[in-house]
């Protein structure tokens, strides 16, 4: 398992784009909203959505990913341009044969991230994705000479 | 031989069921020796798992752990908190006894050996 930084602009955004906050800077939802019904109309492109849930606390945000049946090899988390993309390719055996579908989604990020310290972790088939909050610069008093 | 349950070999029995337990994702494959059962449960551990074989009634039942840690805000929730309940009638006679279960990456993975009865059977011709 990976955290990927890529270049702006190269992403697949046609896949459940979601508003994590009710933020003023988080982005125009009527955009996101037609971003994301364009998963519905080409399910092909978008894969199908994964669940996900999304808490925080003072430190951290955690994004949980339901991904049963995923190996850990098999899971691809992507940070670019302020949006988290987790695709995870689902194989199963039916006796012979072998099929596999692939499971993306995408939650935008806020800002004060530190997308160095983005750490992952696959339990029970849900994967956590933890994201740092940076540390606020402190606040500081100028003295007049 | 690797068939799919059909309706009339497998029904889901969901009489007397009044808890607030959804019902998992599930998928069975038969062959001539054994019925795997394939049941999705994310976010089950494998100590909150309980499987139970009475009168060829199958149950299958996860509890996941709902509670937010402590200091935990909620922002934004997609995933059931509810546990997994599944119940399935089998009318082929299977060896529970050899009956086996694995959980994995939360998926459970159920195998039910059929009984010889069970068992397709060549007869010769004389």
């Amino acid at each position: 398992m990976k955290i990927i930084r890529t270049h702006p602009f190269s992403i697949n955004r046609v896949s459940g784009l979601d508003e994590w906050f009710r933020h003023p800077l988080a982005g125009l939802p009527s955009l996101s909203s037609f971003i994301s019904n364009l998963g519905e109309v080409f399910p092909g492109v978008a894969g199908d959505k994964l669940a996900v849930d999304v808490h925080e606390d003072k430190d951290n945000y955690f994004a949980s990913f339901e991904v049963p049946g995923v190996k850990k090899e098999d899971v691809k988390i992507e940070l670019n341009n302020g949006l988290l993309t987790v695709a995870a390719e689902k194989r199963e055996k039916d006796g012979e044969k072998e099929s596999s579908f692939s499971l993306t989604r995408s939650v935008s990020v806020p800002d004060g991230v530190n997308a160095e310290a983005i750490a992952a972790k696959l339990e029970d088939g849900i994967l956590t994705v933890t994201l740092p909050k940076q540390e606020r610069s402190k606040p500081r008093s100028i003295t007049l000479n | 031989m690797n068939t799919t349950c059909s309706p009339s070999t497998c029904t889901p029995a969901t009489s007397g069921v009044t808890e607030s337990l959804r019902k998992p994702l599930y998928k069975i494959n038969g062959t001539a020796e054994a019925y795997e059962v394939r049941v999705e449960m994310p976010g089950v551990p494998k100590s909150s798992v309980k499987l139970d074989f009475e009168e060829s009634i199958l149950t299958v039942r996860g509890e996941r752990s709902t509670a937010v840690p402590e200091g935990l805000k909620a922002l934004h929730r997609e995933l059931s908190p509810v546990g997994y309940l599944l119940r399935l009638r089998l009318n082929t006679p299977v060896n529970e006894e050899q009956m086996t279960a694995k959980l994995e990456d939360g998926v459970l993975t159920l195998r039910l050996p059929l009984k010889e009865v069970a068992k397709p059977r060549q007869i010769p011709v004389l």
